[in-house]
């Protein structure tokens, strides 16, 4: 075996390896749009059902859908593939808070540069809606798709028993409840019957079912952060609605009414009725439906409210909505298939295959959807709601906003270590830190 | 032509190291100075990720967690590991089933013990409150309680790592040479006197390799309070490993990440460097 053989063989693998390396560059000629949804089982019927209708309808502008590779979250692969640059053209499932990181970053097609696309919206949001997803550059990069609104579930054989007014709640009343329901059903020393449960961890999105929820419900839905276009942004939410969530969930941690230790490692306890209550989205009562047993009975509430509050309940809405990438090479071809996964024969689709709720007006009294609701008792107060509901504010750095919110929750509400007012105070002193930081970097 | 050979059989290597070592290390030495977000470009931004660093009280939090850990976990991984391989090195029925077991927890996935330890720590649920419930014992909030989480995840960490240490401790014991316990047989010593004075003297470099192990290995503390506290109660479980992904792959401020990297990475230096110096006095 000779030298210049073993050179000449090293030589043709490094070209053979190169080779495939430059083949892996996808060729941009006429390729069908890649449609990118959700991976539950649901989502990807839905997906495939409305990929098929429009190769039938559209045999020249070919399209194909694919669930979102498996990670750890969404997110995750999201961002993965935009650093990658390999995005699908369309994406359904984007979290609201991650939008404008995204838009600022100029990966996103501006949606309302495309004809028809704003007079589409206005049919189907309402003002505030319209508002609440309109970029800092004035720009709407996101169509409202799907709600899934957190509500009060209450198992009504424990809530409304004797000494109790049972649902709807006031903090009072609800205080009054754990008062009652918790109580240590062993006799070993320790409570094991709790009013409610929520994670007690410091990650950000676990305020999104106690916090937050509970402030836009005493709030009227007011903002966490100002975004005054051409102003620096400052944290809004030093008020006296979040010192009273503040003071209330401290209160149902000091009395004992929620469980610090961590109950998801177990059966769920609300399907166990270790726990009389829980804040929780429409997705819990498929699950509910599925697993409960005879004795379960329960119904849905909004959140609890301050005792002098008046008005209607809001609530978070955890929207997820759909978006194109700006590697889409027709976008006004992506908008034709968006809009039919979200005019009305789509929404009702969705429901129907999903249980969650379309992100458009009056969703509850409109005739077209009633009979869904009908066959579906214990959804129509999730769609009721959705009347009532606020994603997050458009800020790039929404997360870290929820994490600090997130450490004081920890220190105030959960550990007692200081007073909500404090707790409040320097939360919103960081966040303000922050946001100017932010605003520095620019 | 054949002095080139030897240079072709290691480029794969060099190539390696220069791709996945080399660059990736000037690169978030240069990230530094730099704000950047993955997908906006790169800002360049002086020194202002490192006088963020040192009014960082989280990241100085997370340090004096990452601290505290090495100086529970070292001393009783030290303890228990010389403990079993004592006991290992002594002439016992079913030895050979011992060492296994033993060693059984280092080769099991660091997450699935992480879990399983999860299950036996719960408050309410979990077997060690249970059984001291039995025991007429107060139940202890071993993750909930700021004071004592840590101690939770050092006492998990030494159970998972002690069999590696176990093995190197009873290669150490039986380099001792066997005339010396005869000698001290001969002048009545005690076993407490032969352990003092024989034993621990001649498994010094032992005890030394075993520190320095497991300070490499405690700088780097993550999977535990990621999986079991997420950083909690308080911060209380926070690592500096830990504040650093959340820093890059949470928020996504790679540079801020790079230099709480490289300021940490500066520590381990300066303590590896003063063991290795203290090694080399004591040898």
């Amino acid at each position: 075996m000779s030298q210049g053989w073993f050179m000449r063989k090293f030589g043709f693998i490094a070209c053979l390896f190169g080779l495939m390396l430059g083949g892996c560059r996808q060729v941009e000629t006429k390729r069908p749009l890649l449609f990118w949804c959700s991976n539950n089982a649901g989502e990807i019927t839905f997906a495939r059902e409305f990929t098929e209708q429009w190769q039938r309808n559209h045999p020249d502008k070919p399209l194909r859908y694919q669930p979102i590779p498996e990670g750890q979250s969404s997110e995750e692969i999201i961002l993965a593939s935009v650093v990658g640059k390999t995005t699908p053209d369309i994406y359904a499932n984007m979290w609201q808070g991650s939008v404008e990181m995204y838009a600022k970053a100029g990966v996103l097609v501006p949606l309302d540069t495309i004809s028809g696309f704003m007079e589409f919206l206005r049919v189907r949001c309402d003002s505030s809606v319209i508002q609440e997803i309109t970029s800092s550059d004035g720009h709407i990069y996101q169509v409202p798709w799907k709600v899934n609104p957190i509500m009060t579930l209450c198992n009504t054989g424990q809530v409304n028993g004797p000494n109790l007014k049972g649902p709807p709640y006031t903090y009072s009343s609800y205080l009054n409840a754990g008062k009652q329901l918790t109580k240590d059903a062993n006799h070993d020393g320790y409570m094991d019957r709790w009013l409610g449960y929520t994670e007690v961890k410091v990650i950000w999105y676990q305020r999104f079912f106690n916090f937050y929820p509970l402030y836009l419900a005493a709030s009227n839905g007011a903002p966490l952060v100002t975004n005054n276009r051409g102003h620096p942004s400052r944290a809004a939410f030093n008020n006296r609605y979040a010192v009273d969530v503040f003071r209330f969930l401290q209160q149902l941690y000091r009395d004992g009414y929620y469980p610090k230790e961590r109950l998801t490692s177990a059966r769920d306890p609300f399907l166990n009725q270790r726990i009389a209550t829980s804040f929780t989205g429409p997705w819990q009562v498929g699950f509910l439906e599925r697993y409960k047993d005879t004795t379960l009975h329960y119904d849905t509430w909004p959140m609890p409210v301050p005792d002098s509050h008046t008005g209607p309940a809001y609530t978070y809405g955890d929207p997820k909505n759909i978006v194109i990438f700006n590697t889409c090479p027709d976008p006004r071809a992506a908008w034709a298939f968006i809009k039919t996964l979200i005019d009305k024969p789509g929404d009702l689709r969705l429901m129907e295959l999903t249980g969650q709720f379309p992100h458009r007006r009056n969703v509850d009294t409109d005739p077209y959807f009633s009979s869904f609701l009908q066959k579906n008792p214990k959804l129509l107060p999730f769609a009721r709601q959705s009347r009532y509901i606020k994603g997050v504010d458009n800020c790039e750095v929404i997360v870290e906003v929820f994490d600090i919110i997130s450490q004081e929750y920890e220190a105030c509400v959960v550990y007692d270590r200081k007073t909500p007012e404090s707790a409040i105070r320097d939360a919103a002193r960081a966040v303000d830190v922050l946001l100017m930081s932010e605003k520095m970097n620019e | 032509m054949k002095k080139l050979i030897p240079y072709w059989l290691v480029s794969p290597y060099i190539l390696y190291f220069c791709v996945f070592v080399a660059f990736p290390v000037m690169f978030s030495v240069v990230l530094t100075f730099h704000s950047w977000n993955i997908i906006s470009p790169m800002k360049f931004v002086g020194v202002e990720n490192y006088v963020r660093l040192f009014n960082d009280r989280l990241f100085w939090q997370a340090i004096y967690n990452t601290l505290r850990f090495l100086v529970i976990h070292i001393p009783l991984q030290i303890v228990v590991a010389l403990t079993l391989a004592e006991f290992l090195n002594q002439k016992i029925r079913g030895q050979a089933f011992f060492r296994g077991a033993f060693f059984l927890p280092v080769i099991v996935s660091g997450v699935v013990v992480t879990i399983l330890w999860q299950q036996l720590l719960g408050f309410n649920a979990g077997i060690l409150n249970r059984a001291l419930s039995v025991l007429s014992f107060p139940k202890v909030a071993w993750l909930e309680e700021p004071a004592i989480a840590m101690y939770a995840i050092a006492l998990m960490a030494t159970w998972k790592n002690v069999g590696l240490y176990v093995i190197l401790f009873l290669v150490g014991l039986q380099t001792v040479p066997v005339q010396y316990y005869e000698a001290a047989d001969m002048e009545g010593a005690t076993h407490w006197q032969k352990f003092r004075y024989i034993t621990l003297p001649m498994i010094n470099p032992t005890i030394f390799m075993v520190v320095v192990l497991s300070t490499i290995g405690g700088f780097s503390l993550f999977i535990e309070p990621y999986i079991m506290t997420e950083g909690g109660p308080l911060n209380s479980t926070l690592s500096a490993v830990m504040y650093i992904y959340k820093q890059a792959f949470q928020y996504y401020h790679m540079g801020y990440s790079a230099t709480l990297g490289f300021c940490f990475a500066l520590l381990i230096l300066g303590v590896v460097a003063i063991q290795k110096r203290y090694v080399e006095q004591e040898m």
